[in-house]
């Protein structure tokens, strides 16, 4: 008799196109490392996961490290499925690390093992306070200018990921690589720990530059390895597959 | 003696012979552009309430905007998708609108498929039309190869939500493999070209 392999709980993301790629969404509690070059619409797409998670009345919290989030907010698609008042009723709430590193005296350039235990720790109780279901860090690079070694990194991504995924929270870390870059992170530390990593890429192509995703790995489920074009639009993020008549790589 | 044309109400009646999610292959001559308008975009979708999205290739946007006029068409329900204005430097006369999204070449042909996937989200009416004007214009800027592999992905999705396409090949103009190409993706043929009268 055949016996059936257990299916894991899925964060079903919203985003149609992913969610058909990964099978029906993020396997739950995964930690993903989305990560890719200026321009191709990360935090945009890790916002829409947060936004859909909200619509459906999970608790979403974005901690934005790069840019403050009032700005961020100001620069946001006006996608058609989002209502401002999941804000106001904290079903999504932004955080600036900025403003948070100041709370907890993490101030110095670089921060120790000890300081490291702080951090992670304070995020974790925050999210265990917001019920936090789902959780985007934009970006994971810049946090780990602040680490500067490969053991603090390490440490620091697999605390965050183990104390996220015993809340049974999905997280998204944004990662940031140069345009030229082979590797999926800038510290080659951050994608070997990562549950998943999505590849976002600016693809030339006879002149045309196309806005591409592809799904490296994601553990938990099967999922399509091929590449996408995607389109930034008020209805969220769409995708098509890339045709392959014309692809150069 | 002159060819006998197509009029626009045959055009129409033979689309309404043909039940949604129907890939159609609209061959035309180039001198029954106005009727195959008339036939595809007023008589056939406007009289059946459908919104249209029209992927122009051939000429811009804003130039087909003038032809409905011209013709008296109801253009309210039109949406275009101009892959044109672009690559003619045009693209500040053509504006972004509620009606118009722009796409930047013709080569762009996956951003073609998500500005028609944008609209067909966006769109309120219970059926749609997909029109391609035309394979020809698209096959000046794309390789045979990934053209027909654009036009199988897109039919395939468009079927998938019971749109019509509407295939529009220039005969004057076209090959046997581009012939080909398209009746390979379509279930309906409709000959609009110069019959001997």
């Amino acid at each position: 008799m055949a016996t059936k392999i257990a299916e894991r709980d899925r964060c079903v993301t919203g985003v149609e196109g992913l969610d058909t790629i990964l099978y029906g969404g993020i396997p739950r509690s995964n930690t993903v490392l989305l990560t890719g070059s200026c321009g191709t619409g990360k935090t945009s797409l890790a916002l829409e996961f947060l936004m859909h998670g909200a619509v459906k009345g999970e608790n979403s919290l974005f901690v934005s490290v790069t840019e403050n989030s009032e700005k961020l907010l100001q620069n946001i698609i006006p996608y058609k499925f989002f209502d401002k008042s999941l804000i106001k009723s904290g079903r999504l709430v932004f955080v600036d690390m900025p403003v948070m590193y100041e709370r907890l005296g993490l101030t110095k350039a670089e921060l120790s093992m000890e300081e490291i235990e702080l951090l992670v720790n304070s995020l974790a109780s925050l999210a265990k306070e917001l019920q936090a279901k789902r959780l985007v860090m934009d970006s994971i690079t810049s946090v780990c200018y602040k680490l500067k070694t490969s053991e603090k990194i390490r440490d620091f991504i697999l605390k965050l990921s183990k104390a996220l995924s015993d809340l049974g929270c999905t997280s998204i870390l944004v990662g940031e690589v140069t345009a030229d870059s082979t590797s999926y992170s800038t510290f080659g530390v951050e994608e070997a720990i990562a549950d998943g990593i999505i590849l976002m890429a600016n693809m030339e192509r006879r002149g045309d530059l196309l806005r591409t995703l592809q799904v490296i790995k994601m553990r938990g489920t099967m999922h399509s390895r091929a590449k996408y074009v995607l389109d930034l639009t008020p209805v969220g993020v769409l995708l098509v597959p890339l045709l392959k008549g014309g692809s150069t790589g | 003696m002159s060819p006998e044309m197509v009029s626009a109400q045959q055009i129409a009646s033979e689309l309404n012979e043909t039940p949604p999610s129907s890939a159609i292959s609209l061959q035309m001559s180039v001198d029954n552009y106005l009727d195959v308008i008339r036939g595809v975009v007023d008589l056939f979708a406007n009289k059946k309430q459908m919104d249209t999205i029209y992927v122009a290739a051939t000429i811009s946007s804003d130039a087909i905007k003038r032809v409905l006029q011209a013709l008296d068409i109801d253009d309210s329900r039109v949406y275009f998708v101009d892959c044109i204005s672009h690559i003619m430097m045009g693209a500040t006369a053509t504006q972004q609108d509620e009606q118009t999204t722009l796409v930047e070449s013709p080569t762009m042909l996956e951003n073609i498929m998500l500005k028609v996937e944008y609209l067909i989200r966006r769109s309120q009416s219970k059926d749609k039309l997909v029109v391609i004007d035309s394979i020809n214009s698209l096959a000046i800027h794309n390789n045979n190869w990934i053209l027909s592999e654009f036009l199988h992905v897109l039919v395939s999705g468009l079927r998938s939500r019971d749109a019509y396409t509407v295939i529009l090949t220039v005969e004057e103009h076209s090959t046997p493999e581009l012939n080909n190409m398209v009746s390979l993706v379509c279930d309906h043929g409709i000959h609009a070209g110069k019959k001997e009268g």
